[in-house]
């Protein structure tokens, strides 16, 4: 009766743990693929190369290979997370969604202006990544990819966590902090004048 | 891991059953939102344009397009201009050949020989033997030119020497070259000054330091010739509103840019003053010294030994080699930090291609003459300060312009009011000299260009190559031709 159950139970489960070894194996086999595709970026962004585009952060979501780096990154940030043993799956969810979150408002909504000395005179100086991008031009490919990233892992969270209150309140507001800086309407908006210069 | 669970999928459907409402609604807000995203179309954000097709067209209608060669009368002073040739027909020695001599002290215009008050070759280096020996050796050693910008193969040895010996020669750290003199301050302003910054400059600025400032894209305020209230005032209006909004101030950068001797009015800047205004408002201090560099001092060091300031108060020192020097190109001198930074931001080091190296092998021995014989610059003073002097008094024109400016301006004492009958009668004085073997010039201006555009002048150069007797002569030229054409 209860091997019946078992295999019942194996017939409808996914399995979210996975065994020592094959978590070992797994690991391996998605560092190789990021570095893999990292690699053989043929990006339209020329690296490495003269090329006459004046500020090279407007272009460099577009470039060949980024989206799927990114969604990798973000795979291996969840899988490094699940690996630490005494997180549950709903709380590792949770951090996946809020770290991610917390790290794309730093460097998209938060870090002003270029690494780089740029031709134009600073024209960039005061504008972030966000705003850069496609030099201002709204709802591009890659804005949207970006608008709509957060808003899946933010779906994934929330199942994962299994509609949690507490899980709710946190996952709602780490996806509010970075879903209102990329509408339209608050571009070059510094609210209360803070990260204004 | 808490008590070893497995999330079976069943549970998971469960929890998604029994989930909150507000939760689902939210999720529901959200995937309508993703929907909203993906059909979107792009658009620029200042798309809007305030006239409407109809407004648009009649603009069209109305236009009419100017003449791609505007008409110009017949007797438009650059279509009359003057041809300077070098040929010389000389005896020398025992044998009488005609040589090809390159114009300097003598110039020949239009056929007559005249003496050249007109060339900035102050310290006559012109046609020094030394440094045409010099420049021929290294003719033959490097040839003419170097093909390619100093990143890429254009640098030699002499280069790297001639920045050196530079900077040594004016006492700061580091110098860098430019291989031409108006690009020189134009690139350097830009390099440092960005948009939102602030510089303040005086009207009286010169052509290149008015197109570095138009390509910094920065805040330009101009304060009155040689007037420290003035820029005072404007420095203190600054720094109230930088107490308004101290977060602002943090991240703007203030200049000051400014002549050592001033090629349009020339006169002096007073620079003790500016730099304690400097230390007052935190302001940094650009000096442009292409008149003043071999000519003031007491060892040609420029404007800065000639008041005995500290050179290290100044953070910029910028000079063209195309006067005193008797080269091509322009060198930028201050503190390593500051000037290192021009060799990957100063536009027109990086893109354009390096001096010849015949030149600065000229400017090397140029150089070496000027820290030989300290003597020249006392004669230079001399020569002007007697220049100054002869010139006082003709009747209609006034001078303008210190005793020690080796390149004095004569304007019209009383306009006639249009710039075209000014610039006439200046140029029928012109005429008058050159006919009387005096090599004048007119002082020229892009019209249009110009911010603050000086009044019509003569320009009078001295060099130490002219005698005491070449000098009467031409006062008394010109106080002939003007009371003769100026009655």
């Amino acid at each position: 009766m209860q091997l019946l159950n078992r295999k019942y139970l194996f017939s409808f489960s996914c399995k979210m743990r996975f065994s020592k070894l094959f978590y070992s194996q797994l690991l391996k086999l998605m560092f190789y693929s990021v570095l893999f595709f990292v690699c053989r970026q043929k990006s339209k962004m020329n690296v490495g190369v003269a090329h006459s585009e004046v500020n090279p952060n407007t272009r460099v979501m577009n470039s060949r290979g980024i989206w799927l780096t990114y969604a990798l990154g973000v795979g291996m940030l969840h899988i490094v997370l699940l690996s630490i043993p005494f997180f549950t799956v709903p709380v590792v969810w949770t951090l996946t969604n809020v770290i991610h979150n917390f790290g794309m408002y730093v460097f998209m909504h938060a870090v002003k202006g270029t690494p780089f000395e740029t031709p134009d005179q600073g024209k960039a100086r005061l504008l972030t990544h966000w705003e850069q991008l496609d030099y201002g031009v709204q709802f591009t490919s890659s804005r949207k990819f970006f608008t709509i990233s957060p808003i899946i892992l933010y779906f994934l969270a929330s199942f994962y966590t299994k509609y949690d209150t507490a899980h709710f309140v946190i996952n709602t507001a780490s996806l509010l902090s970075v879903l209102i800086p990329k509408l339209p309407q608050l571009h070059g908006v510094r609210i209360f004048g803070i990260n204004k210069y | 891991m808490a008590s070893g669970q497995q999330w079976v999928l069943v549970e998971m459907v469960q929890a998604f059953y029994e989930a909150p409402a507000y939760h689902l609604i939210l999720e529901g807000i959200l995937i309508l939102w993703i929907i909203r995203l993906l059909f979107s179309k792009t658009y620029k954000l200042q798309e809007r344009s305030d006239l409407t097709e109809k407004e648009k067209e009649e603009l069209i209608e109305e236009w009419q397009p100017e003449p791609l060669v505007p008409l110009v009368s017949k007797d438009h002073p650059s279509l009359n201009y003057d041809v300077v040739t070098g040929f010389v027909s000389a005896v020398s020695g025992h044998i009488s050949e005609e040589m090809n001599l390159p114009p300097s002290h003598k110039i020949i215009v239009n056929g007559k020989e005249c003496v050249n008050f007109a060339s900035f070759n102050f310290l006559g280096l012109l046609e020094s033997e030394r440094v045409k020996l010099k420049a021929l050796s290294s003719l033959k050693k490097y040839g003419v030119g170097t093909c390619g910008p100093r990143g890429f193969y254009g640098t030699f040895d002499v280069h790297l020497e001639l920045e050196e010996r530079l900077a040594k020669f004016m006492r700061t750290e580091e110098a860098i070259i430019y291989s031409y003199g108006f690009a020189t301050i134009a690139s350097a302003i830009p390099a440092y000054s960005k948009r939102g910054d602030i510089i303040f400059v005086d009207e009286a600025a010169c052509f290149s330091i008015q197109k570095g400032l138009q390509a910094s894209r920065s805040f330009i305020k101009y304060f009155k010739h040689n007037d420290m209230e003035d820029l005072e005032r404007l420095l203190k209006e600054q720094e109230i509103e930088d107490q308004k909004n101290p977060r602002k101030a943090k991240v703007i950068r203030r200049f000051i840019v400014i002549e050592g001797l001033y090629i349009n009015t020339a006169d002096l800047c007073p620079l003790p003053e500016l730099v304690k205004l400097k230390y007052k408002y935190k302001v940094r201090i650009f000096l442009e010294e292409s008149m003043s560099f071999g000519v003031l001092g007491e060892h040609g060091r420029g404007v800065t030994e000639h008041f005995g300031v500290n050179i290290d108060d100044i953070d910029l020192i910028s000079a063209n080699m195309e006067n005193a020097l008797a080269s091509i190109g322009g060198f930028c001198c201050g503190r390593s930090f500051v000037i290192d930074h021009q060799r990957l931001s100063g536009q027109g080091y990086c893109f354009s291609a390096s001096l010849p190296p015949m030149l600065a092998a000229a400017a090397i021995e140029a150089l070496n003459i000027m820290e030989e014989d300290p003597g020249l610059f006392r004669v230079l003073r001399d020569k002007c300060k007697h220049v100054h002097k002869a010139l006082q008094g003709t009747p209609g024109l006034k001078v303008v312009g210190e005793p020690l400016a080796p390149a004095l301006h004569l304007q019209l004492e009383n306009s006639s009011g249009s710039r075209t009958d000014d610039l006439k009668l200046l140029r029928a004085i012109v005429d008058y000299s050159l006919d009387r073997q005096i090599a004048l010039t007119l002082a020229r201006y892009l019209d249009k260009e110009e911010r603050f555009l000086p009044p019509p002048s003569i320009r009078v150069v001295v060099t130490v190559e002219q005698t005491q007797e070449e000098i009467e002569r031409a006062a008394q030229c010109i106080r002939q031709a003007a009371e003769k054409i100026l009655k």
